[in-house]
């Protein structure tokens, strides 16, 4: 392979030349790689933050333009001012989904005050039977499920910032006119979440929360399907069964509107890798320049090889070892650098690094680096034909 | 391929014609003469007379415009530039003036070159070819920028060697050296003829043509004697 070492060696005693070319491809590889690792690790702590909810259809009433009944009402209509679901239409829903649990929530916003001499907070309150807590896939951190009517769980952010404990007391509304609820347990972070977001919530009872809201309607129901059964038919199914004459609830499916954002981030990713393209192609010229510069200078070593039996396709190959050394440290030394690069980017944007090695980051490495070597390649191409199909003649008088 | 009872170069009527912008500029104008095997040829003229031209047809390197060349009974005429490259390659040895090493290479692989081409290393052929050129061994790992012109001819003259070709190719194989080292490379060569090789020297130095056999004049692009 002579021709192979002729590269090296040629690379070798130019050496700033194909460092500068290989730095080039080294700073586009990083470029497309890290983002890919970026938007990856994006993708993945999203995924995983909403991965508890998704088998899960959420069913909210609809706030687009109301059926003109009361609030409340036994026609189990909805309005704009008070956007309710009733118990009729509650049992409405239970029956199309079943054997699917169908969980009814009660949500509100209400001032609190944690511990005597504490500043008042503002915090959603939940209601839910307990005996759907552990359909809700609420996991604890400390204490236990909640049984008793005055009890409740915190979510892990309220309990850190208001250095809550299981046994606190929290007194709810101003000056605790709303009673007191006592912390049983803590739950665990959950992040963003289409049913529950719990994380800086308290979860009480149903019954308190009738109690002392004086409510016998829900703020949504909350369908955890089954294994095995399809959250679209399920959506479908409640929209055949409650929206026949009127839109009266909205229904969200969580698997599609969590597939509707990964498409999102991936667009994200491929457009963001796109521009980090960019620097790649600007290195491929880089790489055609010191290539076509190459050839001029050894003009007269192509006249001398061809005038000696040096076939054209032995030429060109020397010049395309030369474009592929470069192409392969570059792109090699530029997947290491990524992953160092995508290590810092997600620790300093996502604030983890947990999700840096997964095979769709290994993906993008190795897209990075075969992105590398391919540019190499196809900049490499003109300049050695360009070589190997000198006239051997004019080659030799060349000075 | 190829019949060693034939010429190792057979020139019939060949013309060369040059088409330029400016107009056409006939280089060689039906030319015949042939090279037998184990001849010692020099080739002389003025500048522009045409004998870069016939040494660059002699060397395969370009197709005339008319006539025929034919290399150990093989004509050329019709031979893809694959064909051609694989001849020079095979039959033909070049000497330039310059010596044209390639830098990259030490002194074994630069002579080693051609023969890597056609059926891979034999480092015991290149010592030997080395060895016949009178070349320090000692010289042999070494660049072709350590050594001197006439160290640098011995090589490039081994490396002309190093395929067994039917011919070697001089051109002014002297014309960059002094004159002591100039006479010691003409008399290794006047050693390969008597040694069986056919060898065309391209010079204007009378002292040159003194050591061959014949010596064909150019003028004008015709033969002269």
């Amino acid at each position: 392979m002579i021709f192979w070492e002729i590269a090296k060696r040629n690379l070798r005693i130019h050496m700033l030349r194909s460092t500068l070319a290989m730095l080039g491809i080294v700073i586009g590889v990083v470029a497309i790689a890290s983002m890919g690792i970026l938007g990856n690790s994006m993708v993945a702590t999203v995924s995983e933050s909403l991965s508890s909810v998704g088998d899960s259809v959420i069913v909210s009433p609809y706030s687009g333009g109301g059926g003109g009944m009361g609030p409340g009402g036994g026609g189990g209509g909805v309005s704009s001012v008070n956007l309710k679901l009733s118990d009729q239409q509650y049992q409405q829903i239970k029956r199309a989904v079943a054997p699917n649990v169908a969980i009814p929530v009660l949500s509100t916003s209400e001032r609190m005050k944690v511990g005597v001499g504490s500043d008042d907070i503002v915090a959603t309150i939940y209601g839910v039977d307990p005996q759907y807590i552990p359909d809700l896939n609420l996991k604890l951190t400390a204490g236990d499920y909640n049984n008793a009517n005055s009890g409740c769980l915190v979510g892990s952010t309220f309990a850190k910032d208001n250095n809550i404990k299981v046994g606190s007391r929290i007194s709810i509304g101003s000056d605790g006119e709303k009673g007191t609820l006592r912390v049983t347990g803590i739950i665990e972070e959950r992040g963003m979440a289409f049913d529950l977001s719990t994380d800086s919530a308290i979860v009480a009872t149903q019954e308190w929360f009738d109690n002392t809201y004086n409510r016998n309607d829900y703020d949504q129901v909350v369908v955890k399907v089954k294994e095995g059964q399809d959250t679209a038919v399920v959506k479908t199914t409640i929209e055949k069964q409650m929206n026949k004459r009127d839109k009266i609830v909205s229904v969200t499916d969580s698997k599609a509107t969590l597939a509707s954002i990964y498409e999102t981030f991936g667009t994200i990713t491929t457009f963001v890798s796109a521009i980090g393209g960019i620097s790649m192609v600007v290195a491929g010229v880089s790489i055609f320049n010191i290539m076509m510069m190459s050839v001029s200078e050894r003009i007269k070593e192509i006249g001398i090889m061809r005038s000696i039996g040096t076939q054209k396709k032995e030429v060109m190959s020397m010049f395309i070892y030369e474009a592929a050394i470069i192409g392969v440290i570059g792109s090699v030394v530029g997947g290491i650098l990524s992953i160092l690069a995508g290590y810092v980017i997600s620790a300093l944007m996502l604030g983890t690094t947990k999700y840096l090695l997964t095979t769709a980051n290994a993906l993008s490495v190795g897209e990075g680096i075969g992105f590398g070597i391919v540019i190499c390649l196809a900049c490499g191409i003109y300049p050695a034909w360009q070589a190997a199909n000198l006239n051997p003649i004019d080659a030799l008088r060349h000075e | 391929m190829g019949d060693i009872m034939q010429p190792a170069i057979q020139f019939e009527d060949v013309v060369k014609i040059y088409p330029l912008k400016s107009g056409d500029v006939t280089a060689l104008n039906h030319i015949s003469f042939e090279v037998q095997r184990g001849e010692f040829i020099s080739i002389m003229g003025p500048s522009g007379s045409g004998k870069s031209t016939l040494l660059t047809l002699m060397g395969c390197l370009d197709k005339p415009t008319s006539g025929n060349i034919s290399m150990s009974g093989v004509p050329i005429r019709d031979m893809s530039d694959m064909e051609l490259t694989s001849l020079r390659r095979d039959r033909i040895g070049f000497i330039f003036q310059y010596f044209n090493l390639f830098p990259l290479l030490n002194i074994i692989e630069n002579v080693s070159f051609p023969q890597m081409l056609k059926s891979g290393v034999n480092e015991a052929r290149a010592r030997e070819v080395l060895r016949a050129v009178q070349l320090d061994e000692k010289l042999y790992t070494h660049t072709p920028m350590e050594l001197s012109g006439g160290q640098q001819q011995r090589v490039a003259v081994a490396r002309a060697l190093i395929n067994d070709p039917d011919i070697l190719l001089c051109d002014e194989p002297t014309g960059n050296l002094d004159s002591k080292t100039g006479a010691s490379i003409m008399e290794l060569m006047t050693e390969l003829n008597k040694n069986g090789a056919t060898i065309i020297v391209v010079t204007h130095d009378p002292n040159v043509a003194n050591y061959t056999n014949r010596t064909i004049r150019i003028v004008d692009g015709c033969i002269a004697s």
